[in-house]
């Protein structure tokens, strides 16, 4: 009986690690695909390489929190309600997934366990508290260095960095097999300098691959771990294995959806938030914090784009009506001292401004939507274990 | 006698029929089709792409234009002499709606668009128009 529900709970943990692998691969690698650099599947095979590396390194630390602090006896994970947990964090994930909203698989997670902990009494409130405050810590941190970035560095990295998306026919890079060691082929006419962009890119998705492997490898594989009965490192195995999975099947459909706004961005702006949200989700997953990765990338490019356009100089240089491709950007306008327009000489208010892009409510409200899914898994788990009798609580 | 119309558009058959609604029944109107880029979206890439363009307006005109094309080739076929404006706004489309709206004495607009994720980022505008609106909405289905 008990290896049957093993061997379920373990199924169910594939199903988990499939839909992680199917919302991570979006955000990670819709800039590569979205600027036709790389393949879909090429992006695929990196997302599963980069995932499982970051999983088996920092991987285990996070897996330690949510399978053994997070609820004070880990034995309430029999295996009849990590079937449960497991079911609602792949559940509200597919859904999720498949309507195109975008969550943070470690609330998903981290809900789902803790209503768990919640209906049996055994949830270690002080460790739920400092992931909690983390959760909105982290977001704000993320808003202010992206917002900094915007607002001041911007226009120097763009200039520095300088890649086009490709508009059509080959992808920037693919792989030759056709001599005897395979080798990277290049666009026609691709330049030096595009090349380095390429690879750029393609480096951004790796590095958020890697750090969605240390922070997610959790979600799938915790509740099994709590059990005991399975070794970590084979878990983190499957865990892994489950993942490549899900980025080579759903995650054609998410890289349209999520990786398409993300394609939004232009290639500069996808490499800063990557490297801001990266580098917080992996600094929280060394020291065992399951990061909410989907609201820290979010939060960052609301911020780079709010502190681009909460600069003043951008709209003079508009009024003024001179060739507003600001490419050295703003702050070399302003110290070379451009005049402000004179009273009166303002157009009326029907100039669009970039600020109106930014209205607090609005974006309140796309944060707020992101907290659907793992809501659903939170208070769906809760009312199985409060209320549904058959787990013996 | 109505003269002056909006009618707010995006890319949906619902706003289609809005506008060959507006255009029924409003023949003789001068008709404003307004669409507002740079709406919330589920990571908010969209509005954060628009706000580092290099060139904002250029940047919305271009996100308008097929939504602009789409409204002329609506009045076309419906072979009306009816005059065609187009304007852009940014930002929370029913916020930008319901401003707009007070330079004209009806509102036509369509009763919802098509994605899930819309609904859930963006809400349903013609509700808010409806709710909020200076002048008399007419919501088309």
């Amino acid at each position: 009986m008990t290896e049957v529900l093993l061997i379920v709970g373990i199924l169910v943990a594939i199903f988990v690690g499939f839909n992680i692998g199917g919302s991570t691969t979006g955000p990670a690698f819709g800039p590569a695909v979205g600027a036709n650099v790389i393949t879909k599947l090429m992006a695929a095979g990196l997302m599963s390489i980069f995932f499982f590396l970051g999983a088996i390194t920092i991987g285990p630390q996070v897996v330690e929190t949510l399978g053994r602090e997070l609820v004070q006896d880990p034995s309430i994970f029999t295996m009849q309600s990590n079937v449960a947990v497991l079911f609602f964090i792949g559940g509200a994930l597919f859904i999720g997934n498949y309507a195109g909203v975008p969550a943070s698989t470690s609330m998903t997670a981290v809900g789902a366990i803790a209503a768990l902990g919640l209906a049996t009494g055994e949830l270690d409130w002080a460790v739920m508290g400092e992931i909690v405050v983390w959760w909105i810590v982290a977001p704000i941190i993320g808003f202010w260095v992206a917002g900094v970035v915007g607002r001041y560095f911007y226009p120097r990295i763009n200039a520095w960095i300088a890649i086009e998306g490709n508009g059509g026919g080959r992808e920037m890079i693919t792989i030759d097999y056709s001599g005897f060691v395979p080798r990277f082929r290049f666009g026609e006419n691709a330049t030096r300098r595009e090349i380095t962009g390429a690879f750029a890119v393609v480096g951004i998705g790796c590095l958020m691959a890697f750090s969605s492997g240390t922070s997610n490898i959790a979600n799938a594989i915790a509740p099994i771990y709590g059990t005991g009965d399975v070794d970590m490192v084979p878990l983190i195995l499957i865990g892994c294995a489950a993942v490549a999975v899900g980025c080579f099947t759903i995650a054609r459909r998410t890289l349209d959806t999520l990786g398409n706004d993300i394609t939004n961005l232009p290639l500069t702006a996808a490499i800063v938030v990557a490297v801001v949200a990266s580098a917080i989700v992996i600094s929280l997953s060394i020291i065992g914090i399951p990061a909410s990765f989907v609201v820290v990338a979010t939060m960052s490019i609301i911020g780079l784009g709010w502190g681009r356009a909460t600069r003043t100089t951008t709209l003079s240089g508009v009024r003024a009506g001179e060739e507003t491709r600001v490419s050295v950007g703003a702050l070399t306008a302003e110290e070379e001292g451009e005049q402000s327009p004179e009273i009166g000489e303002e157009e009326p208010e029907d100039i669009p401004k970039a600020s109106d892009l930014f209205d607090p409510s609005t974006t309140a409200r796309v944060i707020l939507m992101q907290n659907v899914v793992p809501a659903i898994s939170t208070v769906g788990a809760y009312l199985t274990f409060r209320f549904v009798p058959i787990f013996g609580f | 006698m109505v003269s002056r119309v909006l009618v707010p558009m995006e890319d949906s058959e619902m706003s289609d029929r809005a506008l060959e609604y507006a255009l029924e029944v409003y023949p003789n109107a001068e008709i404003t089709v307004l669409h507002v880029v740079g709406e919330p979206s589920q990571m908010w890439g969209y509005a954060t792409g628009l706000a580092l363009a290099d060139d904002l307006e250029q940047a919305a005109a271009e996100h308008a234009k097929p939504i602009f094309d789409r409204a002329r080739e609506i009045v076309a076929d419906a072979d009306g002499d009816a005059e065609l404006e187009t304007h852009i706004e940014l930002g929370n489309p029913a916020r930008a709606i319901i401003n707009r709206a007070n330079d004209y004495e009806t509102v036509v607009i369509g009763t919802h668009s098509g994605s899930v994720a819309d609904l859930v980022f963006v809400g349903n505008v013609a509700e808010k128009v409806v709710r909020s609106a200076p002048v008399p909405v007419v919501v088309v289905r």
